[in-house]
């Protein structure tokens, strides 16, 4: 290997030796909990900040035959999933050191991270295969690792067989695609996905979008999302619906953009359609939960009908601003949804446990507000500019499909206000009863929802480097 | 810089409120230097700057997100520094009249201030995305100030008034980011005049915006949010309510709306005139018909906004130089017969004016504070209204001649209830036997109510005061109208 590949797969081999230790240390300690979860932490932070280094020496070429690619793009997820995983796994430190099983549940979590960075990287389909899996499969355990709860089980069963069938569609998909192209590479790719598609590309093309669907809880493919995370362990729903998810819609754009430019308006048609149906089924589905968790489980599938809204824009003048579109939401969605989650480990699952958080709990209760607000999306907060870059992406694109789909994300932020402030108003308006939770959870957690309320609160700040960063992205 | 100062230092008010001790007077009177602190920097740059104000001063312009071409850009000119003015004023105000609130005072600060930032910010604010932005984060504040601290109605209360506001901003921020793209820029600077867009294209922006502001003054028939709003609040939210929160939308309107979109906004123009008159005269009938003192004062309230409207469309000096100068009136009036409602309830137990009466003997300052708020909302000469619903009138005579007189023939309808009213609450025999053994306002009331008061008259008898200020900055609005 040469210099250059090693420091091109620096933040993979940080978190494989992390990985490796971990797994060690709970293979040969018995009471090591605590040393796992610390070498954990310190693992994903090793992992975040050679991405930052790398990111900020400009570093960026193509690897292996040009099946693996550093950018600006790629090194930005890597980011997104480490610095999730490093808020994941302060919240299963002590939560998983309780059951027993701490150093397999933190090889878990980073597995995942070295699945997702992996794959941001890939340019051959092949390769992408292989990461998603690899982001995949541990994910399943992580979903039906609380055995102290039987919906954990049933979640990881259902997430488990749902991804199974995914994963075999999407690689029909790629399969297909390789087929019609002869290579798995995404540039050659893009020479046959150009003028009239044959059927066979166009069925490939809609399988893999397919499969992609079900990974990201895009509808009609969303129905292992609920059970999948109100089973979980928080820290793995937190984890799972912010980090490995950046990634896939973060390669599933490059394989759109670098692979099949030219078949644009196929996509952009599959994903408006795609995009308009998740955000109504996440919101009015969401509309109707009393469980906190299953509540976010829906948001989060509408949230992934928002960010398809950007992969519809990806045409006319659009596509400088989708792209970039994708990158904040994702990372904004990242420290909100990631906050909410987080505060269920503190307070509850139930809405009755949050009646009246702001006397007992303020802090608490101020960040969950923060979140929620965050997430219907009202400036300064950070949900906002993730909405406000995919409205302007859609109305530079210059089709009328993508204007109605606008309109559809338009009318579901209003559509979503209710479930969200319904939230805050048992913490703020409700008086507390034997039902609201007194202090819960650990001090890991809470300074995680402490941090990352700061940074949903400052976005506003954190959009300026940001916006430089997606700016000189490097894709499209 | 200073401007940025001004704005934010609130927020680091709001902060320090949650860190103080839960002892009352700490709270209350570092909440008092908190609000001071603002209105002492206005009142500098009033003295300092006045002469200024005519083209932005005070001004910053700092890239925020360059890719889509927004900045962080704020300034200060005629048009809006009354109200920025007033908004450091009448939070003074707020925080003085705030002795109904008890629980969680604190809180109750902090969320002030995070709303004063908010208002103040969208004074200054010179970007259309961050005019938008400080507009909506007036709304989480005023959400908990009204749901968490109202009466017992204040859950629907709350609600109704973010779902409708958030509603109305949701379909502005639509206008502004067409507006926006359309034109390359959020700068209001560079957008002066329509930003180079087509008449077409103009109307096409300024129909969502319209409705947005609209919605937040409230003009007639999108107001059905805001009676349940203004009943349930404190107090000293009420000051605020009333007295700023409804200019957000007028401001939008001249500051925006007018001199950024003039050929959009044109053929509204008679609809929005008609509005104000809408306003003024079902406001007068409905405040008519209340038997709840505070619900009468909140539909006088609204009927008064109508004369911004009407001076706003009226598109001449005259006019729009009342309009502006009606935004700082009748926030004085509102805020003032607000209090002194909340004074008379806290002693009386009651709202209901058929339980009132014969006040004046018991409480003749407050009574007498409340005939001269009264008269003010009915338009008496040498106060602060009467210029600006005089100079109202007067534009609409000129342009819309229709919608001039019967405006004119809303202040006799406001006169008539205001009267009424008068006579019921403060006159005549004693309403209970009970009301012989009530106080006047105390000290601390006095202190909330007597500045408005003065203010009132100060303006009614030199409205140069702020007519001169903000005369150059209208007269700028007139050039790119087309009035001149």
């Amino acid at each position: 290997m040469t210099g250059q590949a090693f420091l091109a797969l620096l933040p993979e081999l940080i978190s494989t030796g992390f990985l490796i230790v971990v797994l060690m240390v709970g293979a040969f300690g018995e009471s090591n909990a605590g040393v796992a979860a610390g070498l954990s932490a310190i693992g994903t932070l090793a992992v975040f900040a050679s991405a930052a280094v790398l990111l900020a020496t400009g570093f960026s070429g193509s690897f292996f035959g040009g099946g693996y690619v550093v950018d600006g793009f790629a090194l930005y997820f890597k980011l997104i999933v480490a610095g999730s995983a490093f808020f994941a796994v302060l919240a299963a430190a002590r939560w998983s050191g309780r059951t027993g099983d701490a150093p397999e549940y933190l090889t878990l979590i980073l597995s995942v991270v070295l699945g997702s960075t992996l794959l941001v990287s890939m340019r051959d389909l092949f390769g992408i295969f292989l990461a998603i899996e690899l982001a995949t499969i541990p994910s399943y355990a992580m979903v039906a690792f609380d055995r102290s709860r039987r919906e954990s089980a049933e979640g990881g069963m259902k997430y488990l067989i749902t991804g199974v069938v995914a994963s075999s569609v999407l690689l029909y998909g790629i399969v297909l695609i390789y087929g019609v192209s002869g290579s798995a590479m995404l540039p050659e790719v893009a020479t046959a996905f150009t003028g009239n598609l044959t059927p066979v590309a166009v069925i490939g093309l809609v399988l893999m979008i397919s499969g992609f669907a079900f990974k990201v809880s895009a509808a009609p493919f969303h129905f292992w999302t609920p059970d999948a995370y109100q089973g979980a362990p928080t820290s793995a729903a937190a984890f799972l619906s912010v980090g490995p998810k950046a990634a896939f819609f973060a390669i599933l754009l490059r394989i759109l953009l670098e692979g099949m430019a030219e078949a644009a308006p196929t996509w952009t048609a599959v994903m408006a359609f795609l995009s308009i149906l998740t955000m109504f089924v996440g919101n009015l589905f969401a509309l109707r939960q009393r469980n906190v968790r299953r509540m976010l489980a829906y948001s989060s599938v509408a949230h992934s009908g928002y960010i398809l809204a950007a992969f519809a824009a990806l045409q006319g003048g659009g596509v400088a601003f989708a792209v970039q579109a994708v990158l904040i939401y994702t990372a904004a969605y990242a420290v909100m949804n990631m906050g909410a989650f987080l505060v269920i480990d503190l307070v509850g699952e139930e809405t009755k446990n949050y009646n009246g958080l702001v006397r007992t709990n303020p802090g608490v209760a101020a960040s969950m507000a923060l979140f929620m607000a965050a997430l219907v999306g009202i400036p300064p907060l950070s949900g906002f500019f993730g909405k406000l870059w995919i409205i302007i992406a859609g109305a530079q694109s210059g089709s009328i499909l993508v204007y109605i789909v606008v309109g559809a994300l338009v009318v579901n932020t209003v559509l979503s206000v209710p479930y969200y402030f319904g939230i805050l108003r048992n913490m703020l308006l409700e008086e507390p009863t034997t039902d609201t939770a007194r202090s819960k959870g650990t001090g890991a957690v809470r300074f995680s929802v402490y941090v990352l309320a700061v940074l949903t609160t400052l976005f506003g700040l954190l959009i300026i480097p940001l916006s430089a960063l997606v700016g000189a992205s490097g894709l499209a | 810089m200073t401007t940025t100062i001004i704005i934010f230092l609130p927020l680091l008010g709001a902060i320090l409120m949650l860190l103080l001790p839960d002892e009352e007077r700490v709270v209350r009177y570092s909440a008092l230097g908190v609000a001071a602190l603002p209105l002492l920097l206005a009142v500098y740059i009033y003295f300092a700057f006045g002469d200024d104000l005519g083209v932005l001063a005070l001004s910053q312009d700092i890239t925020w997100i360059r890719s889509l071409n927004i900045g962080y850009r704020v300034g200060l000119n005629g048009l809006g520094f009354g109200m920025f003015f007033l908004s450091t004023f009448l939070t003074v105000i707020a925080v003085l009249a705030s002795w109904d609130v008890r629980r969680n005072l604190k809180q109750y600060f902090a969320a002030l201030f995070v709303a004063e930032v908010g208002m103040l910010g969208v004074f200054a604010a010179q970007d259309l995305i961050l005019f938008y932005v400080f507009f909506e984060i007036t709304l989480i504040p005023m959400y908990l100030l009204v749901g968490v601290w109202g009466d017992e109605n204040r859950r629907p209360a709350a609600i109704k008034f973010f779902i409708y506001t958030f509603l109305g901003s949701t379909v502005m921020l639509a206008g502004f980011l067409a507006f926006g793209i359309l034109a390359e820029t959020y700068s209001m600077d560079a957008l002066g005049g329509g930003g180079g867009l087509s008449r077409t294209a103009q109307l096409a922006v300024a129909a969502p915006i319209l409705f947005g502001l609209l919605v937040k003054v409230p003009a007639v028939p999108l107001h059905s949010w805001l009676l349940d709003v203004y009943v349930s609040s404190p107090t000293s939210t009420n000051v605020l309510l009333s007295g700023v929160l409804p200019k957000l939308g007028t401001y939008g309107l001249i500051r925006v709306a007018l001199p950024l979109l003039p050929q959009g906004v044109d053929p509204f123009l008679p609809y929005i005139a008609a509005f104000g008159v809408i306003n003024i005269v079902y406001g007068a009938f409905v405040a008519f018909l209340q038997p709840d003192l505070k619900a009468l004062v909140a539909f006088s309230s609204i009927g008064t906004l109508g004369f911004i409207l009407l001076g706003a469309a009226s598109g001449n000096a005259v006019g729009l130089n009342g309009a502006v100068f009606q935004q700082v009136a009748h926030g004085l009036y509102s805020a003032l017969l607000f209090i002194l409602v909340g004074v008379i309830a806290a002693r009386t137990g009651t709202r209901r004016i058929e339980d009132l009466g014969g006040l004046a003997a018991r409480m003749p300052w407050a009574g007498g504070l409340l005939a001269l708020g009264a008269l003010a909302a009915m338009g008496l000469p040498g106060l602060a209204v009467f210029i600006s619903e005089f100079m109202s009138i007067m534009g609409a005579f000129a342009t819309f001649p229709v919608q001039g007189v019967l405006a004119a023939l809303g202040i006799i309808l406001s006169a008539m209830y205001l009267l009424y009213m008068l006579g019921r609450v403060i006159f005549g025999p004693i309403g209970r036997p009970a009301y012989e053994e009530i106080g006047d306002a105390g000290p601390v009331e006095m202190a909330s109510v007597v500045p408005l008061a003065v203010l009132l008259v100060v303006l009614g008898i030199f409205p140069a005061l702020l007519i001169g200020l903000q005369r150059p900055a209208v007269d700028a609005v007139l050039i790119i109208l087309g009035g001149g």
